[in-house]
């Protein structure tokens, strides 16, 4: 079997992601975020890569996402809704409504750091095991040589707030051959 | 792949011959049958008609609301799963998985609480039944599956990756048998949405023509048994055929619209056809992602081009979508199972409601007649929201 090794993490709350995005880059100061739940994945990936040395913007299929997402999705759905409840067919939003699928967040990942790999969202319900699991079967597969695996959870969270939980897992040899500081 | 993986059981519900068996199903979408239809359901207040396909269950509209039973998904779900057991005649104590792809889940539920509590505004996590996961360990409690179970909600490309990641599952040897499939119905919510992105046609759906003008939602539930080859041998099962090749990529573009040139879709279908060690005259059909938007046909040509080169022009290619409209999460396991029987039939089924050829689109997308052809190995393609695009080979065993 392939080895797999943890060559970055990040863990973040969403009371800290406004003071990590400006840190960035100019790139990412200037989005517009519809939704904490994109602003937290992307400032979590960010920190992630930074932490693993991967430069971005990363312009390659070389980095796959493996992304879990439990019910911190469900709110954005619910304000869709409540919306065209309240207002009819005028209330439904066409920049909102995208974001009510969970592979939103997957996808804005990769669209801000330019990430063209794979993209699994896995809908989960207590932990992200599942999508950390799946992620290292694909390295040791040699369907993906790097993953960003992990998730945005809102269960769980005496304050109601959401957290992001990434890792970056890589095969040995690729790790080693890039310098990386293996965890 | 290594550790060959094959199929050895299917199952569907669809707008076409809904609860008539996988056969009937085929031969109705092998002459064409259109199950587009236009109706006025009873959303919110608005009041106009909409092309859509839905599975008619009391007679009503079906799948929308006051118009059928709240646990609409869980019945299409059980019956295609059923089917998919029984078809693969699996029998005794077995470990098996189950890998579900969807999108919108239970959304009826959901829709039907937050119209009971307007005026409450409501928001907060979801209730019992409406979570995506939801699905998965229901459908595993009820038919006692035993191995592992994983949601996969990739947009319009999560019926694809759900057995893609079965076929994973079985090759990293986690499981010997994995159930793999997708559903989702009709909601008031995808209709206003997909309304809203102005994506849905008030014509006719006419994937790769010319005046094509936008899609038709509709609903489904599909179910397909992957095993190990060596298992299915051992057991004496009959086999639909081999998966040879998946990958999945992103476009890394744009939340709703795809890379214009076909970027992403691209990269799956030349990782899929690496991953089977195929060179592209060896594909003899492909199952498009076939929506009827403007981008996505055209994007999808231009990918099919970029990965088969001047081959692109010889190899048949047809939308079940002309038919049955666009089911989400089951959308790519309904065209998985297309891609199966047209290699156990050697016919093609026709793309329908093409009149007019687009100069962008001149590849052969089986215009409004089955074809008769020997299909050896068959391609999947899907693609969706979030830049999604997964690319799946199957061939005869």
């Amino acid at each position: 079997m392939k080895p797999v090794v943890v060559t970055g993490m990040a863990e973040i709350n969403s009371k800290d992601m406004d003071s990590i995005i400006p840190n960035l880059n100019e790139h990412f100061r200037e989005m517009r975020f519809i939704h904490d739940v994109e602003k937290l994945a992307i400032a979590g990936v960010g920190l992630l890569l930074s932490d693993a040395k991967i430069h971005f913007p990363v312009g390659s299929t070389d980095i796959a996402l493996y992304i879990g997402i439990d019910d911190a999705i469900e709110g954005i759905k619910d304000e869709y809704f409540n919306s065209v409840i309240k207002y009819g067919i005028l209330g439904s939003s066409p920049l909102l409504f995208p974001f009510t699928s969970p592979n939103a967040v997957a996808a804005q990942i990769s669209i801000a750091f330019d990430i063209r790999g794979e993209s699994i969202t896995i809908p989960v319900k207590y932990s992200c095991v599942d999508v950390i699991e799946y992620a290292v079967e694909c390295i040791t597969g040699r369907h993906s040589r790097m993953a960003i695996a992990g998730g945005i959870m809102s269960s769980g969270l005496r304050n109601k707030g959401l957290r992001a939980e990434f890792s970056l897992l890589e095969d040995l040899e690729s790790a080693v051959g890039r310098g990386a500081r293996i965890y | 792949m290594k550790n060959a993986v094959v199929i050895t059981g299917i199952g569907l519900v669809t707008p076409i011959k809904p609860f008539m068996g996988v056969d009937i199903f085929w031969d109705a979408l092998c002459s064409g049958e259109d199950a587009i239809k236009k109706v006025s359901p009873p959303i919110l207040d608005i009041d106009r008609e909409w092309l859509m396909a839905g599975i008619d269950m009391s007679g009503g509209h079906a799948g929308l609301q006051g118009g059928c039973p709240e646990d609409k998904l869980h019945i299409l779900a059980e019956e295609a799963l059923s089917i998919a057991m029984m078809d693969a005649n699996l029998q005794g104590d077995l470990t098996i998985g189950l890998s579900i792809g969807t999108v919108l889940g239970n959304i009826l539920l959901k829709e039907k609480r937050l119209i009971r509590n307007k005026d409450g505004n409501i928001t907060g996590e979801s209730e019992e039944g409406e979570s995506l996961s939801y699905i998965n360990s229901f459908l595993k409690a009820k038919y006692g599956l035993k191995g592992q179970g994983i949601s996969v909600s990739t947009a319009c490309a999560s019926g694809t990756d759900a057995i893609g990641i079965a076929a994973r599952k079985i090759i990293a040897g986690k499981s010997d048998i994995m159930i793999a499939g997708g559903v989702d119905i009709l909601s008031d919510f995808a209709i206003i949405g997909f309304h809203s992105l102005q994506a849905l046609t008030e014509k006719k759906v006419q994937p790769f023509d010319k005046n094509r003008s936008g899609l038709a939602l509709g609903e489904g539930a599909a179910f397909i048994v992957l095993e190990a080859e060596e298992n299915a041998v051992k057991r004496g099962a009959r086999v639909y055929g081999k998966v040879l090749g998946y990958a999945s990529r992103a476009d890394a573009h744009h939340l709703t619209g795809p890379h214009r040139g076909g970027r992403g879709l691209a990269d799956a279908i030349n990782e899929a056809m690496f991953q089977a060690n195929l060179k592209p005259h060896r594909i003899d059909y492909i199952n498009a992602h076939g929506t009827g938007t403007v981008y996505n046909d055209l994007m999808e040509t231009k990918a099919i081009k970029a990965s088969f080169g001047d081959a692109a022009y010889n190899i048949p290619i047809s939308s079940t979508k002309s038919m049955l409209g666009h089911s989400f999460g089951a959308a790519g396991v309904i065209e998985t199972i297309c891609c199966l029987l047209s290699i156990k039939t050697k016919v093609i089924h026709p793309t329908i409601n093409f009149e007019e050829r687009d100069p962008e689109c001149d590849l052969d997308y089986v215009p409004n007649k089955a074809r008769q052809q020997e299909v050896k190995i068959a391609m999947s393609l899907s693609a969706g929201f979030g830049g999604q695009n997964s690319a799946i080979i199957f061939g005869e065993s």
